[in-house]
């Protein structure tokens, strides 16, 4: 479970969050939508340890900083960032020798498999494409099984193959309980994956809604989304 | 040709109004300008004839490094023309300009007159060391003018034949193989002439000066030639002025003949070397040091895979070994090594033949301050700052002050590694007392984690993302302060014993300061454990 309690972030006098409270539960997957500039990526970034912040962030029970949190955290950055001079196979190593994890041989295999990194296993990070850098940020993140799962801007890059895998995949995590956050300004990327939204808007959350509530009261999304943010802008 | 001027006009106006609102950049201006008028005016006061004739004062010496100057400006210039093109141009030229009806004549005059602009900087750098030049070497104002222009006409030259050569070679791998061995006799010439020429006559001062200004140098095309046209203009003479003239009118005709009339398409070279150079400069200024921009599109091999060790933190140790394998054959051992161990050989026996005089404990000392020196610019890329732009260092569940000292650990070993074979080889050659030889090397390798760990608390105090200038500024105020107490500590150890010890002055110096290295280094490592709290 996350919890994100009263989270502000400030870049000298510009508030990139404001005040940011909301909750995603065991099996959630939640969807940070807004337009650019709306404060998505920086409170992923925030919930991830990579930024300092006010407010309180905790991971199932751990602070988001200490060593149990991160533990437990996977983390898929916008611009994916491998490791230029190591094959892909050699990114799984060593997040596997990182977070020391026991047998997660097959596991990587899989992973690679599921996302057509197989035949790339010996090529070096800087050889490939930001698609398949990407897919290599993917990877990583899901090798651990981590409980809480971040994604920023998770589809920019991928291919359609990917993008279906990776939403299957997300299914599958969720099924096993991950906590699942995701960023995006396109809501319809990620249809038919959020059961929780939050639409941001000049750092603020100014709507939130589950997949029950507007499924029951036939609430369309995409018009809320547009309410909210042209009206503002 | 309008609109060329007009962007010429704006991009310096422009320019001008920026350094006028940026303090930091105005005072390095000012800094560089109040520098060059210094030398100019220590040159023309200088009066040559009371000059005492001292040691350095050889015409020899003075055209051995000259030759050495336009070495060290070029090859890595003309061996970038066998793989990725020129740098005339940046990505905002080929954007705007590359698809505008502007000819491709023309906006060639123009890159290549951007670039001359570019490096004035490197120009007026020679011309502030200008007044110690004359004095150093006895000559007057006008022949310092001729080697400082002679260095500017190198820059335009090598442009020109990186051009030409990236003409020819382009898409050609045979003509490329001929040119990478044209280009490898050119370094290794010189090298194994002088060696040749020092050991088959005898190691002393006459035949090292001797050796580095044989005429025959002359005859190395480009460098030598301008070598020769420089040298024969401040001589007067005709003959090689004529001659040496003719061969560089000869190099630009074929450099301009190449560029035009090669089957090339000459605007997608550019583009391709434009991105590259872009993606290479805004990550040099935003200090995102890493191996994809350190090493452009150099092919590496993948010969053996897998990290095999470490576990938490003492993986991203393993993980450097692994890459710094695929950057070198020799993980610790790379050009910055022999740039050392050439620095130390030049400085140590240069030392030795012209001050006899001189113990070879000051010679010790004298190698270890100037290596440090040099070692600074080495210490910028070092691997623990790529961890610092990826996100898995801050996302490791490990501690921190480990994480830290891991991904430190490569950067660590690498200076004392230099340092042993720098010192060791050079105590072969030279001589000396065995603690000075230790306690160079020792502290040699010292100073590399103190330029790490004022590295990491300059990125503590002022953040990971703040901006180059401010960053650099800083971080050479720190690493000063940091210093300050070891260097006090040496002197002071210096003074009190050098009666009866001073055989090995350079060990009394250079121990404390190894010892108050290694300690400030441990603090600052402990003290900034933070650090990988956040990445700002």
């Amino acid at each position: 479970m996350l919890n994100v309690s009263h989270l502000t972030k400030k870049y000298h006098k510009f508030v990139a969050n404001d005040n940011l409270t909301f909750m995603v539960k065991d099996g959630e997957t939640a969807v940070l939508a807004g337009p650019n500039g709306a404060g998505k990526s920086t409170a992923i970034k925030c919930i991830a340890g990579l930024l300092r912040f006010d407010g309180e962030i905790e991971l199932c029970g751990h602070k988001n900083k200490t060593i149990e949190a991160k533990k437990i955290l996977g983390y898929v950055p916008e611009i994916p960032a491998p490791f230029e001079l190591l094959t892909v196979w050699e990114h799984m190593e060593f997040i596997a020798r990182a977070y020391q994890l026991e047998d997660w041989q097959d596991r990587a295999n899989e992973l690679m498999r599921r996302l057509e990194l197989t035949d790339k296993k010996d090529k070096l990070g800087k050889e490939l494409s930001k698609g398949m850098q990407q897919k290599i940020s993917i990877c990583c993140a899901m090798l651990i099984e981590p409980k809480i799962l971040l994604f920023d801007e998770p589809l920019v890059g991928l291919d359609p193959h990917a993008i279906k895998e990776l939403k299957l995949m997300l299914g599958e995590m969720k099924a096993k309980g991950t906590t699942i956050v995701i960023s995006t300004h396109m809501l319809d990327s990620v249809e038919g994956v959020w059961d929780r939204v939050f639409i941001m808007m000049n750092g603020r959350i100014e709507a939130e809604r589950t997949r029950v509530q507007v499924e029951e009261t036939g609430e369309n999304l995409e018009e809320l989304f547009f309410s909210i943010t042209e009206k503002k802008e | 040709m309008n609109s060329i001027f007009y962007l010429m006009r704006k991009n310096i106006k422009n320019e001008i109004l920026d350094t006028l609102r940026h303090p930091l950049k105005f005072m390095l201006y000012a800094f560089i300008v109040v520098t060059m008028i210094y030398g100019a005016v220590m040159g023309f006061t200088a009066n040559t004839e009371e000059i005492a004739a001292g040691e350095l004062n050889d015409k020899r010496l003075l055209s051995g490094a000259y030759l050495a100057i336009l070495y060290f400006i070029s090859i890595p210039i003309l061996r970038k023309g066998l793989s990725s093109g020129t740098s005339f141009f940046s990505l905002s030229d080929v954007n705007n300009l590359f698809v505008g009806p502007i000819s491709e004549r023309t906006i060639l005059v123009y890159g290549v007159g951007r670039q001359l602009a570019a490096m004035l900087v490197l120009v007026v750098t020679f011309a502030a060391y200008g007044g110690m030049m004359i004095n150093m070497f006895h000559i007057g104002v006008p022949q310092m003018i001729m080697l400082v222009g002679g260095i500017v006409l190198m820059l335009v030259m090598v442009q020109l034949t990186t051009l030409m050569i990236f003409c020819l070679a382009s898409n050609h791998p045979k003509r490329a193989k001929v040119m990478r061995w044209v280009i490898y006799a050119i370094i290794f010439f010189p090298l194994v002439t002088i060696i040749y020429y020092i050991f088959t006559r005898g190691i002393n001062k006459d035949n090292f000066f001797d050796a580095i200004s044989m005429p025959v140098f002359d005859g190395i095309p480009l460098i030598g030639w301008l070598h020769g046209l420089v040298f024969g203009i401040m001589n007067g003479e005709s003959v090689k002025i004529a001659v040496f003239g003719a061969l560089m009118i000869l190099t630009v005709a074929l450099s301009i003949a190449a560029l035009f009339l090669t089957k090339l398409d000459f605007y997608e070279d550019v583009l391709s070397q434009a991105e590259s150079y872009q993606e290479f400069r805004d990550a040099i200024m935003e200090g995102k040091v890493s191996d994809k921009v350190m090493m452009g599109d150099r092919k590496v091999s993948v010969r053996k895979t897998g990290i095999d060790r470490g576990k938490g933190a003492s993986a991203i140790f393993f993980k450097q070994l692994r890459e710094g394998g695929r950057r070198s054959r020799f993980i610790f051992l790379n050009i910055n090594t022999f740039v050392l161990l050439f620095a130390a050989f030049v400085i140590g026996f240069g030392m030795q033949q012209a001050l006899p005089n001189v113990e070879k404990t000051i010679t010790y000392l004298a190698v270890v301050v100037i290596l440090v020196y040099i070692q600074f610019f080495f210490s910028a890329a070092s691997d623990w700052v790529k961890e610092l732009m990826k996100p898995y260092i801050y996302l490791i569940p490990d501690d921190a002050v480990k994480k830290l000292m891991m991904a430190a650990a490569t950067g660590l070993i690498k200076p004392f590694t230099d340092g042993l074979i720098t010192f060791v080889l050079l105590g072969l050659f030279i001589g000396g007392h065995p603690a000075d030889i230790i306690f160079s090397a020792l502290t040699y390798g010292s100073f590399g984690c103190v330029y790490i760990a004022a590295n990491i608390l300059a990125q503590r105090i002022v953040g990971v993302d703040s901006t180059g200038g401010v960053f650099i500024t800083f971080y050479m105020s720190l690493i000063l302060i940091v210093l300050l107490p070891g260097v006090g500590a040496g002197l002071l150890s210096l003074s009190l014993f050098s009666g009866e010890l001073s055989f090995i002055a350079a060990t009394l110096f250079t121990a404390p300061m190894f010892v108050w290295n290694i300690v400030i280094t441990l603090v600052i490592f402990i003290a900034c454990r933070n650090l990988l709290n956040n990445t700002q």
